[in-house]
């Protein structure tokens, strides 16, 4: 090992100019490439689609459209939507959303869709129309009427009219493909343009314009990201003047944070060259890789200061720096990259996708601030002012060292692992109870009070359907429809699962030809039946179009679709759990009830397939860090030592999320890897040291007190400034960071604390016949 | 004409007795519930074999029933209680509504029993779809069916005679399809209403044997018949017509300017009846009724409605098919289950 790295300070040190251009060259090129990049925001990429459940809604996307659909809710201000300004501005509203690019025109539904009617019973028969007939007039008060008693018989009010008459929605289906290009729909542009031509447009005083669904959530969250160039300029700051204090120089500031910016670009760069864009829930990640390199390249001026104090030119300490921590360096970044990479076993495209994204970032980091910082500091001038400066503030920090030191001795060390012992009791007993999936209403990425959770919150108040539900497809043989005993079993289904708790109503073509039976027997309820007679059966059947979304066009496959009355969690798995308890009862050779589309189908495979992947993901990123630090120490002790205080974190910000009800989803189940990940390299460079003292007959009090004055202060130092540089994120309009700044916060800081004040106390007690039980002050 | 015409003497027994039981659900109190009858209990009906029990009207118990047939009436004598409905199901309990056993069943049939009456507890009655009537003798351990050629209009009974006289089988496959849907029949005293599809009002004084028909300027559907008192008697039925009739003279027309079909009719005291219907409507009348002439090409905008005449809405719009009084609150079944009505 050291011959290779011998080898390679050689190379690189007689070439620097020659590094340094290579540098150059590749940043200009990837400056270039990061300046194309694009926010990227896509439907599937959230989901996953290889689950049991998407493999069924991808299958029948095409006859009942997908989960991705757009709900727009135009309200009248003063609570009556029967006066011409609002019919005036709904039918704009509808025709407006009919030409934007990417909808499906054949499934924009609101009052003025054709498809929207009214029938009533008469004697002899039906009567029926249109609700807005096509000599609509809206100035004539009696047209109003006249609308608003069809809006009556089309029983259609909780639905397309809200329950109180102050609100009327226009929906509309998204296509996958931007059906001018047949590129992939770009779901930001549409969220745009909703938010531009329909809000922008038609909200006035008496009008307001509410829209929800996927697109427009994640147009929200990409317009919330932007912030993020404001947090970057806020951390880069916060670590500038950290650095400062840390390395007094104005050159050792500076340079650490040049080559961190550099992995940042160079990573930004690559994504483009690998033809990705950045989407706006993985937009943090250049952030973490900026704070890990710094972390590194303060690792990097410590080790150069240190020798520069001891009377070496700047080449010869950079050299010096270059050669014992390329090694720990190396291995930690290492694990981070394999950290990150264990994301990619998760079926989920946005997973995926942060997983190349980080450990790309922090690959790149190896030779941005392992390689190119050592070679830019070679060529500082470091005067005898300054090595006294640090001289003195070397001589500070030594009591203090000694201080912690403490941690190695006996009684102490039993005190803290008993304390961590506890904790992880507590964490464990904790984390059983964390829950998987969103806790809150509304959209989890965004916060309750913003504008898109309101919108939720207001149509869900309003209307009696919610965007919560899920579809249950009952797939059999063409024409199943006429046959009483598919639709009779279906309805059997549907009834028992209309009374489990959490769901608020169901609908089916059974259910509604029922409705249609009882008005084919002049509304008599006592009709409300599936009839036997199968002529009888098409008779009803008849009048439910395909665009019903209640059958396929042969009626080979029937959804089942389940109203919630949430999306938690909870909720969704006791749904999930009744329909596979009671479809066995119902199902036969020709008739399966498969699971499931609909918004909350996308929800029970994307919450099923979190927790699936949740202990997998753990067993690698550990198994990773183990095999790591077995090979670069080899050692079980050493490798115990650091791996140890790392799962107990791992625990505590599981139990650290049930607390603050952070669900597990898709993006807060990366942060365990990603914290665990870069908390390793806290321990790594601690017992980097310790090991090879001990090694060389060092008793662990003595390696670690040798451990701490060369990387103590940088370890210190990085975990607070990693640190502060997420915990500005709590500040971020969007809920999905904040959570991500909380948990991220906890484990750099707490897996700074475990590495210097855990390990040492395992450390004591692993390496048993290697102590000097005293107090360092005696 | 009075021609009796109870001639199947096919004593029918319960043709299928396909033992599917009906599930206990937690929200059968907000399922469609389709009658309520007031014993010594409560019992009331629905969708897919429901039946519930009361004592006091505030807790229901599910029953356990063989059936999941959907039952659209329900009636009591004493501890003894008969449900019919779809599938031309009737069941029995001798216990006050607790259990329930299946007294016929007949889906081939294809016709649901939409009422039935008990006389005592071994004579009743049960009616249907297309002029289904049976009738027992034996508390229902046998129901014989019977066809009642007086039921028709006369247009329809002379086409029929006229074809009775060239072939007679063909004239009771006629008569089997041709009779109206039987919806409700109703006893005051010794007299026994009915009231059905196609405006069919009719009166029996011999315990629905023969059957004479009323004429009322009306063809729609009437769902509930019944005599308020010796001298008047209430018919309730589609699009909101409400005719009266009293003192025997001629049947009027109570105006309501409210097109929701009525489904029953519920007499509140000696002053005041209410009728029940569609779209969650309550009408209540007082007396004196206001009548008038039926128009049916009134225009809906300069209808108004006749004094002593109040026409309330509840608040889920749900279809209102009956009620009853039980300790002193009227409760309602309806589209969306148990319902306590207010009536003013």
């Amino acid at each position: 090992m050291s011959r290779i790295t011998q080898f390679l300070e050689r190379l690189i040190f007689t070439h620097r100019i020659a590094v340094i251009l290579l540098f150059a060259v590749a940043t200009l090129f990837l400056g270039y490439q990061a300046s194309l990049l694009k926010l990227d925001a896509g439907f599937e990429k959230n989901i996953p689609l290889n689950h049991e459940y998407m493999q069924t809604y991808m299958a029948h996307r095409n006859d009942f459209g997908g989960a991705n659909s757009v709900y727009v809710s135009v309200c009248d201000k003063q609570g009556n939507i029967f006066n011409p300004e609002f019919f005036d501005t709904l039918k704009d509203v509808h025709d407006q959303l009919f030409f934007i690019n990417g909808v499906d025109r054949s499934l924009v539904v609101s009052l003025f869709s054709p498809s929207t009617r009214f029938t009533e019973i008469v004697e002899g028969g039906f009567a029926g129309g249109p609700v807005i007939p096509a000599d609509f007039d809206s100035k004539n008060p009696q047209a109003l009427e006249k609308v608003a008693a069809n809006i009556e018989k089309a029983n259609i009010v909780g639905r397309q009219v809200a329950n109180d008459y102050s609100c009327s929605m226009v929906t509309a289906q998204l296509l996958d493909l931007n059906p001018e290009t047949g590129e992939p729909l770009d779901t930001l542009a549409l969220a745009a343009q909703l938010e531009k031509q329909l809000r922008q447009q038609f909200e006035n005083d008496s009008i307001s314009i509410h829209v929800i669904g996927f697109a427009k959530m994640i147009g929200d969250v990409a317009e919330g990201a932007k912030d993020v160039v404001l947090f970057f300029a806020l951390a880069l700051a916060i670590t500038a003047v950290m650095v400062f204090f840390f390395s007094r120089n104005l050159m050792l500031t500076i340079l650490p944070l040049t080559c961190s910016f550099i992995a940042v670009v160079w990573q930004l760069g690559l994504l483009t060259v690998m033809g990705f864009g950045i989407d706006p829930m993985s937009i943090l990640v250049p952030f973490l890789v900026f704070a890990i390199g710094v972390s590194h390249g303060v690792q990097m001026i410590n080790a150069v200061e240190k020798k520069a104090v001891s009377g070496a030119g700047a080449k010869h300490a950079a050299m010096f720096a270059f050669r014992s921590l390329l090694i720990p360096g190396g291995i930690a970044l290492l694990s981070d990259t394999v950290g990150f990479m264990t994301l990619l076993v998760i079926d989920i495209g946005i997973i995926r996708e942060l997983a190349i994204t980080a450990s790309m970032g922090v690959a790149v980091i190896i030779l941005t601030n392992l390689i190119l910082l050592p070679v830019l500091m070679s060529y500082l001038k470091l005067d005898q002012k300054y090595v006294a400066k640090f001289k003195g503030k070397e001589a500070h920090s030594v009591r203090f060292w000694q201080w912690v030191a403490g941690c190695s001795q006996k009684t102490p060390a039993m005190v803290i692992l008993l304390v961590t012992a506890l904790l992880l009791v507590f964490g464990l007993y904790q984390s059983q109870q964390m829950k998987i999936g969103d806790l809150h209403a509304g959209a989890p990425a965004l916060h309750e009070s913003s504008r898109y959770n309101q919108d939720t919150f207001l149509i869900t108040d309003r209307y009696e359907v919610t965007v919560d539900y899920l579809s249950v497809l009952v797939e059999t043989t063409p024409e199943a429809c006429t046959s009483y005993d598919v639709m009779n079993a279906m309805d059997g289904f549907q009834w028992k699962m209309r009374n489990v708790p959490g769901v608020q109503s169901t609908v089916s073509l059974a259910s509604i030809a029922k409705v249609v039976n009882a008005g084919y027997n002049e509304g008599n309820v006592k009709w409300q039946v599936l009839p036997r007679n199968q002529q009888t059966l098409v008779q009803a059947i008849a009048r439910i179009p395909t665009s019903s979304g209640l059958l396929n066009g042969d009626c080979s496959v029937m959804p089942i679709i389940l109203f919630m009355e949430d999306h938690k969690a909870e909720t969704i798995s006791r749904v999930v759990d009744a329909v596979k308890q009671y479809r066995e009862s119902y199902e036969t050779d020709d008739m399966k009830f498969s699971l499931a589309s609909g918004p909350v189908g996308v929800m029970a495979a994307t919450n099923e397939a979190v927790k699936e992947a949740q202990i997998p993901m753990m067993a690698y990123v550990f198994g990773a860090v183990i095999l790591l630090c077995l090979l670069s120490f080899r050692s079980l002790r050493s490798t115990l030592s650091v791996v140890i205080p790392l799962y107990v974190v791992s625990v505590l910000a599981q139990a650290l999320m049930t607390f603050l009800e952070i669900g597990l989803t898709v993006s807060t189940l990366p942060v365990i890897a990603l914290g665990v990940g870069i908390g390793v390299d806290y321990g790594i460079y601690i017992l980097s040291t310790m090991n090879a003292r001990i090694k060389q007959g060092d008793s662990v009090q003595q390696a670690y007190l040798t451990a701490l004055h060369e990387r103590g202060s940088a370890v210190l130092f990085t975990g607070i400034t990693l640190a502060i540089g997420v915990s500005t994120w709590v500040f971020s309009s969007l809920k999905f960071q904040m959570d991500m700044g909380i948990l991220l916060t906890f484990m750099f800081l707490v897996n700074m604390l475990g590495a210097i004040i855990v390990l040492p106390a395992l450390a004591r007690i692993l390496w048993a016949n290697r102590n000097e039980d005293k107090s360092p002050d005696q | 004409m009075k021609t009796p015409l109870a001639a199947f003497a096919a004593l029918a027994f319960s043709a299928c007795v396909c033992a599917q039981t009906a599930y206990q659900a937690p929200l059968v109190e907000q399922s469609l519930l389709l009658d309520i009858t007031a014993g010594e209990t409560l019992v009331i009906v629905g969708e897919r074999g429901h039946i519930l029990t009361s004592s006091d009207g505030q807790e229901f118990k599910q029953a356990e029933v063989p059936s999941t047939a959907t039952l659209t009436a329900v009636t009591m004598v004493d501890d003894q209680a008969w449900a019919v409905g779809h599938d031309a199901t009737i069941l029995h309990s001798d216990n006050k509504g607790k259990t329930w056993r299946v007294q016929f069943s007949n889906p081939k049939l294809e016709r649901p029993f939409l009422d039935v009456h008990f006389f005592d507890k071994q004579h009743g009655i049960a009616v249907g779809a297309y002029g289904m009537f049976y009738r027992t003798k034996d508390g229902g351990e046998h129901w014989q069916a019977e066809l009642h050629a007086s039921l028709l209009d006369p247009y329809d009974r002379e086409y029929l005679e006229e074809i009775r006289e060239e072939d007679e089988e063909f004239y009771k496959q006629e008569l089997n399809s041709i009779l109206p849907h039987l919806n409700r029949i109703s006893q005051h005293e010794q007299k026994l209403y009915l009231a059905g599809e196609a405006g069919t009002l009719a009166l029996s004084e011999d315990m629905g044997k023969t059957w004479q028909r009323y004429t009322v300027d009306y063809t729609g559907s009437f769902f509930d018949i019944a005599a308020l008192d010796s001298d008047t008697l209430m018919a309730v039925g589609l699009r909101g017509n409400i005719f009266v009739m009293q003192n025997n003279e001629n049947w009027e027309y109570i105006k309501t300017c409210s097109t929701s079909t009525l489904n029953s009719i519920l007499p509140i005291d000696k002053q005041q009846v209410a009728a029940l219907g569609n779209n969650g409507i309550v009408v209540t009348m007082q007396r004196p009724f206001t009548v008038s002439q039926h128009d049916p090409y009134a225009r809906e905008q300069d209808c108004s409605a006749g004094k002593n005449v109040k026409v309330h809405q509840i608040d889920d719009k749900a279809a209102i098919v009956n009620a009853t009084q039980f300790d002193k609150k009227v409760l309602a079944v309806s589209a969306n289950g148990i319902k306590t009505l207010k009536l003013e």
